[in-house]
């Protein structure tokens, strides 16, 4: 038989998308517990709260997702997301500028400090997990050094009105940031030079190098990306509080890490999935608010998280394991 | 006790889409150095990892003394008296040279680890292989050939009867390479049976007693006295000259204008002095042995090490390359890497992901936009022409056959339209066919203008291939030799072109 | 001459420049704030330390066979609170409290290496999943609220202190004794240095991975569990929040210490070295007024500070190497 190489194989456009449609057929069936479950989950109040918190975390988790495409992490997530929104809170409710430039500047710190760590990175061969380490506790250091006077609140209505757009009347308005954002990754990823650049550097960075791949440049501009979308983030967070807290990005480690790794994202870097992270969020979001609606105390819930990654992880290995097995 | 300490009879390993080894069989007497010969590919190592029980066989039987045994991993066949010497260091880099001996029994006092004790013994190998090494040391700090011999006295100190040296004298001079067959004899003469895995023939003829060869995962030739054999012979078993490479055909010298110059080049991994030039169209082969310094100067060419002196011309301008980028985009320079997995290919992507990373910048549209689409229109020809087995472009690399995954290192390159295309061991582990094909596709580029430079360790092949070549050893170029394509004529050449440089250092 | 010889090993110790540090640290807080040799202050900064000190070991000893446990805080503060509650609300007397929550603290390092060598999954993914999972249990089982009522002994072991030293110093000293002991010394801990160094190496030399990743993980585990119970000693309450800033300093101490997250090295002076530094700076802060919190950012600081001199330091060598072959 001749082999047809341009044919798509079906086979695996199928696994392709089954790897996603575990996740959805899990959130779904989720989300049918709850509702039957869970009173006043279908309440326009909490679904608008959920889709809101949701759209943050789905942000959070892409931030982290751009930097495990490369085989890195960024434990700066959560710091970075600090320093952009006290700066962001700073020219806005300080310097009095208007709100757009404030945003822009609270964006343009988190790619600077970004950039900060993927030059690190490059620049000394080391680990990412510890670059950031260090540097999430020296931009936290730093914050707390220059914002003595501690959060900066009462933030214009012009700029918390973000937070409190909705459609349909429980649809937050940030969801579509979060979508957005979430497209023009899957864009990358899929249709530009860049995307694949990152990917094919995450997956091998010796064989990337030696194929002509400007490994360095896909490393900052992954980097700058994570210190972006955890400013974006940071800023939706700080939308919804109504003040910048110096609590911004306190907890999401965890969330960070769980969305992607939910998703299918490997750690190892190489392998990318939006809609999976997306969904990992989701699966997050929809489990803590439905937790909480049916009394499960806040405590339990991350006992829930950490579970839910570790049965997540597993089964994924489980699959690959038998899969290979069925390959010999 | 019988006379036969370890036999293997039919022993056959099929890995998904290679059959590595085909009945392939081997006896060792107690007191034998026995050479087991082969071209890379040939099924080798493969034999060694089941000998050594990292590979449990598809087929086949082993015994020990007499005794059937199953290896079901490495450590079984440690227990079972086989001793092995890897060609990867296997060493606790901080760990003392002391220690290192003594890791598979570290000597205990009282339940502590008894550092006199553990010294003392280790002095007594180190003494027994006359090495004159501080057993205090940590290993990070030896050469690269005391950490070989190193291993040596750690597979003796386990009083092994049967000791498996693969490729023991690859990374060590001369002067060691003597202190170490004065012990294998030792080691004979005590009853111990001895597998020597060597390129070099003529180590083979000095201390071996009986030789079994390889080819395409068959036996070549089984348990023959060397006594029975000379160079020639050995060398036809391993080549099987009849069917590999006679129907390569003519090819007339090429007369055009000179590509690539280099002139005293040198590099910061320790080249120095290099001049050599090859002119379009030209497949210029490089022969040495391993160490010599061929893929390390080809690294340094394309970019990703650093050239510390002297001058590199393209077509007689002087070329600044300082990354592989460089190389690819302003020189269409591209490097095909010997190791596959490490940085030849990126496995875990689809075979259209590997052609197209050389050619993303050029085929993308509105400043950076690639698709699947487009990236399979401009691949899918050269999956075609190369005949890449494969159910789709979108096969993930990693599982396709070795030979189908050169093939795809081959074609990206082909597909970046390059015009000098360094290709560094072209036919490791790819079956006999795919070799035939590949070394047809080198002179089929070559014919199309491009530059072609061929490192390889196998000397058949690049006496067939190439139409001029270039010697190296120890990070020089020794000899520069128009290939008459007469493979004992050349042979000896080359052998003489590495001898005698080796002779002039040593009267230096 | 001899002299001379001793001076360059010193300098050629990787733990030189550090105790360097800490010395001109000490000098010149001394001078600067004569009430920083004050026993009372000498007390505050050696209570402080002891915890930390073990906290630090119980990630070296993971970083030594290439591995991390984000848990290590985690661990403590469930352990903490375990024990806390065994003494105010079941009313187990101190020796008991302290065997079960010692248990308690290998049975979840043992977990943490069970999953990961029998999952085949990145301990990264592993502890930061368990990480959650036993913070839950903390959290949801003493809902937060801390055990006041400690034991008068207990309390009193936790303030006593003789002269300038903290009388819980004593702890580290025996863990860190013990701990380098064990690595030199003793068979596994050879072992658990050897899968660090080179893991294909040592499973060919019939050292069990997996056996030492289970062994490594358990011996931290254990570790976090004493830890989190001298902090409660240390505070005299048994606190919930025990062991939630652990993260940062757990791997910072040995960082700076000169361990290598590849694994095969654990730097034991190095580590306590690291520890010290960390707490001098936290001292120097406090003495100042200045908000403890701030030590953030000198921490991450000294982190990539090390990891750069560190660099620099083996680019030398490496040069140095090449130049002599040469």
């Amino acid at each position: 038989m001749p082999p047809r190489p341009d044919a798509v194989n079906l086979n695996e456009l199928l696994a392709r998308i089954a790897k996603s449609a575990g996740l959805a057929l899990i959130v779904g069936v989720l989300i049918l517990i709850f509702v039957y479950g869970a009173q006043g989950f279908t309440s326009k109040f909490n679904l608008f709260n959920l889709t809101r918190n949701l759209s943050v975390a789905a942000v959070v988790g892409f931030g982290m997702m751009v930097v495990l495409a490369l085989g890195h992490m960024n434990l700066a997530l959560g710091s970075t997301a600090l320093a952009s929104v006290m700066i962001m809170g700073w020219v806005m409710k300080v310097a009095a500028l208007p709100v757009p430039v404030a945003v822009g500047c609270g964006l343009a710190v988190g790619s600077l400090l970004g950039l900060l760590n993927g030059w690190l990175i490059v620049k000394t061969k080391l680990h990412s997990f510890i670059i950031t380490l260090a540097t999430a506790s020296m931009f936290l250091g730093l914050v707390l050094i220059m914002f003595p006077g501690g959060p900066i609140s009462d933030l214009p209505r012009e700029f918390t009105g973000i937070s409190k757009t909705r459609y349909f009347g429980w649809v937050s308005g940030m969801l579509l940031i979060t979508l957005v954002a979430g497209v023009v990754l899957a864009v990358m990823y899929r249709f530009t030079t860049l995307g694949r650049q990152m990917l094919a550097t995450g997956a091998n960075p010796d064989a990337a190098e030696l194929s002509g791949i400007p490994v360095s440049r896909a490393i900052l501009l992954a980097h700058t990306l994570s210190g972006f979308l955890a400013a974006l983030a940071g800023v939706m967070f700080t939308a919804r509080q109504g003040s910048a807290l110096l609590s911004t990005g306190e907890d999401w480690l965890l969330a960070s890490f769980l969305a992607p790794l939910l998703g299918g994202t490997l750690l190892a870097g190489g392998y990318v999935s939006v809609v999976g992270a997306f969904l990992g969020a989701m699966l997050v979001g929809i489990l803590q608010n439905g937790l909480v609606l049916i009394g499960v105390p806040d405590f339990w819930v991350e006992f829930v998280l950490g579970l839910t990654l570790l049965i997540t992880v597993s089964l994924d290995r489980l699959r690959n394991v038998l899969a290979a097995r069925r390959g010999n | 006790m019988t006379d036969v300490a370890l036999k293997i009879e039919n022993a056959t390993k099929r890995f998904p889409g290679v059959l590595a080894l085909d009945h392939a069989a081997l006896e060792l007497r107690p007191g034998e150095v026995h050479a087991l010969l082969g071209e890379n590919g040939a099924g080798k190592s493969t034999l060694i990892k089941i000998i050594t029980g990292v590979h449990e066989p598809t087929e086949g039987t082993v015994w020990v003394d007499g005794e059937e045994v199953t290896f079901k991993s490495p450590h079984d066949a440690m227990d079972a008296g086989i001793g092995a010497v890897h060609q990867e260091r296997n060493l606790i880099p901080r760990f003392t040279v002391a220690e290192n001996i003594m890791l598979e029994a570290v000597p205990t006092k009282r339940g502590q680890v008894d550092y006199a004790e553990m010294r003392r013994q280790a002095e007594y190998w180190l003494s027994e292989l006359d090495l004159d090494i501080d057993p205090d040391l940590p290993v990070q700090r030896l050469s690269v050939a005391q950490m070989q011999l190193l291993e040596i006295a750690r597979a003796l100190s386990l009083k092994s009867r049967v000791l498996l040296l693969d490729e023991p004298t690859a990374s060590i001079t001369e002067h060691e390479v003597q202190v170490l067959f004065s012990f294998l004899r030792k080691l004979k003469a005590q009853g111990v049976a001895i597998l020597f895995v060597s390129h070099k023939l003529e180590e083979v003829f000095e201390i071996c007693d009986r030789v079994t060869v390889l080819r395409d995962g068959k036996n070549a030739c089984t348990n023959v006295p060397i006594s029975d054999l000379n160079r020639d012979g050995v060398v036809a078993h391993m080549v099987g000259r009849d069917n590999a490479l006679s129907d390569l055909g003519h090819r007339a010298p090429v007369d055009a204008p000179t590509k690539l110059e280099l002139k005293d080049v040198s590099t910061r991994i320790g080249h120095s002095n290099v001049n050599l030039h090859a002119k379009k169209g030209e497949v210029l082969g490089f022969y040495g042995l391993v160490g010599a310094g061929r893929s390390e100067l080809a690294r340094a060419l394309i970019g990703a090490d650093k050239i510390t002196g002297g001058q590199v011309l393209i077509d007689g301008k002087e070329a600044k390359i300082s990354s592989v980028q460089d190389a690819l985009r302003k020189y269409q320079m591209g490097y095909v890497s010997e190791d596959r997995k490490g940085d030849g290919l990126i496995l875990a992507h689809s075979v259209a992901d590997n052609i197209g990373v050389t050619i993303w910048h050029k085929i993308a549209k509105f400043g950076g936009f690639v698709t699947d689409t487009m990236q399979r229109k401009s691949v899918r020809g050269f999956v075609d022409r190369l005949e890449v087995k494969t159910p789709s472009l979108q096969q993930t690399l990693g599982n396709l056959s070795g030979g189908n995954q050169q093939k795809v290192s081959v074609a990206k390159w082909l597909a970046a339209e390059t015009e000098i295309l360094i290709i560094d061991e072209p036919t490791v582990g790819v079956d006999i066919r795919t070799k035939g094909y590949l070394h047809k596709l080198i002179w089929e580029v070559a014919e199309a203008g491009v530059t072609v430079l061929v490192i390889s360790s196998d000397m058949p092949e690049i006496v067939a291939v190439a139409d001029r070549l270039i010697v190296m050893n120890e990070m020089q170029v020794v000899g520069d030799l128009p290939n008459s394509r007469d493979y004992d004529e050349m042979s000896q050449k080359i052998m003489q072109s590495i001898v005698g440089a080796s002779d002039l250092k040593e009267s230096a | 001459m001899k002299n001379d010889n001793l001076m360059k090993r010193f300098l050629a110790a990787e733990w030189s420049s550090l105790l360097i540090l800490s010395l001109v640290m000490m000098a010149a807080m001394t001078i600067i704030t004569p009430r920083f040799l004050n026993f009372d202050n000498q007390a505050i900064l050696t209570r402080s330390l002891a915890p930390l000190l073990i906290v630090a070991f119980a990630q070296a000893i993971v970083i030594g066979i290439g591995q991390m446990n984000l848990a290590v805080g985690a661990i403590g503060g469930m352990v903490a609170v375990f024990f806390g509650g065994m003494m105010e609300a079941w009313g187990f007397p101190i020796p008991v409290a302290i065997a079960i929550g010692f248990a308690c603290g290998v049975a979840a390092g043992a977990l943490n290496g069970a999953i990961i060598a029998f999952s085949g999954i990145n301990g990264f993914i592993v502890t930061l999943a368990t990480l959650s999972i036993f913070k839950g249990l903390n959290l949801g089982v003493t809902k937060s609220i801390p055990f006041y009522e400690m034991p008068d002994a207990l309390v009193w072991f936790g303030e006593a202190r003789f002269g300038p030293f903290a009388a819980i110093l004593i702890v580290p000293v025996i863990c860190v004794v013990a701990l380098a002991w064990f690595l030199k010394y003793n068979i596994y801990g050879r072992q658990i240095l050897a899968v660090g160094g080179n893991a294909h190496a040592a499973e060919l030399a019939g050292i069990s991975n997996n056996r030492v990743t289970i062994l490594a993980h358990t011996i931290s585990g254990a570790l976090a569990g004493v830890a989190g119970m001298l902090s409660v000693a240390r505070l005299g309450v048994g606190q919930p929040t025990i062991g939630g800033d652990w993260l940062l300093a757990s791997f910072a101490a040995p960082v700076i210490g000169g361990a290598i997250l590849l694994g095969g090295h654990i730097p034991i002076l190095g580590t306590v070295l690291g520890v010290l530094v960390i707490i001098l700076i936290e001292n120097l802060l406090v003495l100042y007024g200045v908000d403890p919190q701030y030590n953030e950012f000198f921490v991450g600081a000294l982190i990539l500070a090390a990891v750069g001199f560190n660099h620099w330091r083996s680019l030398r060598a490496e040069a140095r190497l090449k130049e002599g072959k040469a």
